[in-house]
């Protein structure tokens, strides 16, 4: 796993961190990893733009992988949201390189963001789906469909808690038993202090 | 307020439909075109110019040409140029989705179909609005930075601003706010990552959805407020709550098996 090509990742995500993502350059990531200009080309044939989106389907992966790690010891289907909704928020707010990015070059970042959370939907709904199934549904659910709604809101939720506050066990324990699970599952009831 | 101007011209009635038939252009004839205001003109036809040609190549001669107007004319109307007319163009066809929606959310007769209603009107709007698609296709930046973290909190409250008062006929203003911002995360949602086998164009999918989802989940956020009772800053909806009680149709008896 720590061949060139994560060398490369790296090299390139410390660039961006520094300078931002329009004026980080093959040339600067090369220089960052030691290696030449010709073998960040045999890894990334598509150039410049095939090595940004691999730092940020990297990084997101990271992020994933973090999530997965923070909620695989939960019990319940709940605790796997609520742990990871405010886990997954708390990471974002705090992600700096991200933040700057968001203040400084929102359109270099969007789209790039948009394909990677439209293809994490499936992702996260795959991860969902032994929970849901242990579970049980509500009558007439069915899983794959809910795991993908489920995936869409949690991931609208972590981008934009709109009026939620997701630093509130209390709040998010709500938001679970009601946008989330109840149609899916059925009503849980409110949550035990 | 920056909307407040175009939303009442169209709030207005007929010039809506006016204002949309100078889009689909040959239709109207040449006394009605030049009686529509010079403003709406320049609009209309910067969003024609924009589902054309995207924004970046558009140019003000472009939009004068569309608008059948001298260049001078737009610039008398807007002294900002080409960023003024953006500018004015977003106010406009915000206001214009909102009207739309505004129309259809108002003439529902319960819970479930004013959820409906609204949802598959702003999706329909969306996905048939010409200038919109375009940008989603060639400049997706201009509008993905809108709809993501802090640009799409501030999306979620002015839907929120629009839609919750028509919600308020059946839920309580807290209620309302929450069910209004929900329903806005699901239709960005499945606009923006269309998934198989859901058309939220589609009004018999969008009442699916609705009643699988949605009402359940805002039965299950009433039940503890019952049980609490209100919080203060609530207390003042509490005859209001207490009269739409008799005539307040839940959404249990809308034939889901819960």
């Amino acid at each position: 796993m720590d061949g060139p090509r994560q060398r490369i990742l790296e090299a390139t995500y410390a660039c961006v961190a520094r300078w931002g993502l329009s004026k980080t350059t093959i040339e600067d990531a090369a220089r960052e990893a030691g290696l030449s200009r010709a073998t960040v080309y045999r890894y990334f044939p598509g150039g410049r733009d095939e090595l940004i989106d691999a730092v940020v389907s990297w990084q997101f992966l990271l992020f994933f992988v973090s999530l997965y790690e923070e909620v695989h010891g939960a019990t319940s289907l709940e605790e796997v949201l609520e742990r990871g909704l405010v886990f997954a928020r708390r990471s974002l707010v705090e992600h700096e390189v991200l933040q700057k990015m968001l203040e400084t070059e929102p359109e270099v970042l969007m789209p790039k963001l948009t394909v990677e959370s439209n293809r994490t939907v499936g992702l996260v709904a795959g991860f969902l789906v032994p929970y849901l199934h242990e579970h049980g549904m509500a009558e007439g659910v069915e899983i794959h469909e809910a795991a993908d709604f489920l995936a869409r809101m949690i991931l609208s939720y972590i981008s934009s808690p709109g009026h939620w506050d997701l630093g509130d066990p209390e709040q998010v324990a709500t938001l679970v038993r009601t946008e989330l699970l109840a149609g899916v599952v059925g009503e849980l009831g409110p949550a035990l202090p | 307020m920056r909307h407040l101007e175009p939303y009442c011209l169209i709030v207005g009635g007929v010039r809506l439909e006016l204002v949309r038939d100078t889009l689909s252009g040959e239709s109207l004839d040449e006394p009605e075109f030049a009686a529509t205001p010079a403003r709406v003109r320049v609009i209309d036809g910067a969003l024609a110019c924009i589902a054309r040609q995207g924004v970046a190549k558009t140019t003000l001669d472009d939009v004068a040409r569309a608008a059948r107007c001298s260049r001078a004319t737009v610039y008398r109307v807007f002294p900002g140029g080409k960023d003024a007319v953006l500018g004015a163009v977003v106010d406009t066809e915000v206001s214009r989705f909102f009207s739309a929606l505004a129309v259809r959310m108002g003439a529902a007769t319960d819970l479930e179909d004013v959820l409906v209603a609204g949802m598959t009107e702003a999706a329909t709007r969306v996905s048939e609005h010409g200038a919109l698609t375009n940008l989603l296709v060639h400049e997706p930046e201009l509008v993905l930075s809108q709809l993501a973290f802090a640009r799409m909190d501030e999306m979620l409250a002015l839907t929120c601003a629009f839609t919750t008062p028509f919600l308020g006929r059946w839920l309580d203003q807290a209620e309302s706010r929450r069910v209004a911002e929900w329903a806005a995360r699901i239709v960005v949602s499945y606009l923006l990552c269309p998934a198989d086998g859901v058309d939220l164009t589609d009004a018999v999918q969008v009442r699916r959805l609705v009643r699988q989802f949605v009402l359940p989940g805002i039965r299950a956020l009433r039940v503890p407020q019952g049980a609490n009772g209100l919080s203060p800053s609530q207390g003042t909806a509490v005859g209001v709550r207490r009269s739409l009680q008799s005539n307040r149709s839940l959404p249990t008896t809308k034939g889901e098996a819960s």
